[in-house]
Parts: structure tokens; C-alpha cells; sequence
């Protein structure tokens, strides 16, 4: 596994800043979305010297507005299909990041987007070794590394 | 000039665009899209353009296979990739393969447009 761990607060700031203007303030580690709320989570899997996953959830609010700036249309304009898209690039971003970051070689999945209310995301065989969470303008944001030990 | 912008997501080609048209030196240039290497291939051959700006990471066909594709210096168009990934090892195959230059996502119009400044 890498002996270097990414810095997910620095990632997550970065490109929030960059992509959409919206910065992000770190949150209590425990906060998370409200129950029932509708959440979009973005996935994208890391092979080869490290093994894991990384994710990016955020409320269906904030998904909308990331997704309306990146389109640079209206909120009421946003598709459900532009929406994935977005959060789908969003977790690529920020896999890529923390790929740059790990050392040895490694591979990026292309990403996978989900959308729903009260599920959890698991990544067989992994655990999570750093979770942030963030406040995005009064929603909530929530960055996932998972890893999954060498047998 | 004919800037083709080749990234499975339909976002980033977006921005990738925005940032194009706000750039003086390319506000006149003709802007095609591709979405996967493969698409952008067949773009090449029919519209011959002048400067390919591809992510990496895509289905179907990644940069990188797509600019080997395009063959030698001879006559394949300016090439650079815009991608999330960044290692030492993605900056080196893209100058071995001949990639005029490698932005990482995030990136701002200024920093692409210093990149292009020094391609094209």
C-alpha cells in the first residue's frame, strides 16, 4: 500500500475553487447528509500498487448548482444526464488528484454516478482511511479515501 | 485554425471551450468535439484539425493510444492533453508519444492558455 496519504481537504478546496467558485469549508468529520435527503455520489476505483476507491457525495442541491456552473446554464436547466455527468468528472478530478499524489503505479477507473436517498456506498474489501467533510456554500460535502488491503 | 476538444465527459468539453473562446487568440477558431479516442480519430481524418486538446483517461480509445494513432510528426496536428491524472510517469509517455504539453485538471484559462502559448 502507498506511504503516501493524499491530503483530500487540499484536493476537494482546489478544484471546488477552481471548477465552480464555490469554496469549501471543513465540516466536524462526522457530519453527513440529513436522512432522506436526495444524494448524488460520484465513484472512481484505483488498481495497482494501491487498491481502493475514492467518492464524492453531495446533496442533490449542491450537485445541481456544480453542474449548472459547469454548463454555465440555469439550475432549473440542469438534465439529470448533465448532472451525472458532472459528478461523474467531479470524482474523476479528484481520483486523479489522489492518484497523482500516491506513490508507485496505479490506474483510474472511469468514474460511475449514483443517485438516491439513504444508501450507503461500500467498496468490497476496502476501508476507509481518510474521510472529509465539507461545508459548500450551506451544503453538505463529503470526500471518501477507501483502501483495500494486500491479501 | 480547427481546435478538436476530445473528453467522454460533455462538462469538461464545455469548459475546455469556455476557456478556448475567452482566450483573444483563439476566439475565431472553429471548435469540434469528439467523446472518446476513437470518435476523434475519425475526426482527425475528416477534418484534419490543427490542435487536438484530449483527456486521457476515456472509453473506447485513451489519449494516449489516440495520439500513437495519429502516427508521426509529419502530419499529425499539435497535440496536448487536459487531464486529471499527473503523475511523472503520464508526463513522460506524453512527451516520448510527442504531446506538445499536459494541463491537470483543475486548470484555469490562464494556465491552458500558457500552455497553448508554447505549443501553438
Amino acid at each position: 500500500m502507498q506511504t503516501t496519504v493524499p491530503d483530500l481537504s487540499t484536493i476537494t478546496n482546489e478544484i471546488w475553487t477552481a471548477m465552480f467558485g464555490i469554496g469549501v469549508e471543513p465540516a466536524d468529520d462526522g457530519a453527513d447528509h440529513a436522512r432522506g435527503e436526495r444524494v448524488v455520489t460520484g465513484v472512481v476505483q484505483l488498481t495497482g500498487d494501491a487498491e481502493g476507491a475514492v467518492t464524492v457525495q453531495c446533496s442533490d442541491r449542491l450537485a445541481r448548482r456544480a453542474t449548472a456552473t459547469m454548463f454555465a446554464v440555469d439550475v432549473t436547466e440542469v438534465s439529470d444526464e448533465d448532472l451525472s455527468d458532472c459528478i461523474g468528472e467531479l470524482a474523476n478530478m479528484t481520483g486523479g488528484n489522489v492518484k497523482s499524489a500516491l506513490d508507485g503505479h496505479n490506474e483510474l477507473s472511469l468514474p460511475s454516478v449514483t443517485v438516491g436517498r439513504d444508501y450507503e456506498v461500500t467498496v468490497r474489501g476496502s476501508r476507509v482511511v481518510q474521510r472529509r467533510a465539507f461545508d459548500a456554500a450551506g451544503d453538505t460535502l463529503v470526500v471518501t479515501l477507501l483502501t483495500r488491503d494486500r491479501a | 485554425m480547427k481546435i478538436l476538444v476530445v473528453d467522454d465527459s460533455k462538462a469538461m468539453r464545455a469548459i475546455v471551450k469556455r476557456s478556448l473562446a475567452s482566450l483573444e487568440r483563439f476566439s475565431g477558431a472553429e471548435i469540434l468535439e469528439a467523446a472518446d479516442g476513437r470518435q476523434a480519430l475519425e475526426t482527425c481524418e475528416q477534418e484534419a484539425p490543427d490542435l487536438v486538446i484530449s483527456d486521457w483517461n476515456m472509453p473506447e480509445m485513451s489519449g494516449i493510444e489516440l495520439l500513437q494513432a495519429l502516427g508521426g510528426e509529419g502530419g499529425r496536428p499539435t497535440f496536448g492533453f487536459v487531464t486529471s491524472e499527473s503523475t511523472p510517469e503520464m508526463h513522460e509517455r506524453a512527451r516520448a508519444s510527442g504531446a506538445a504539453f499536459l494541463v491537470s485538471k483543475p486548470f484555469t484559462p490562464e494556465s491552458l492558455g500558457g500552455a497553448l502559448d508554447g505549443a501553438v
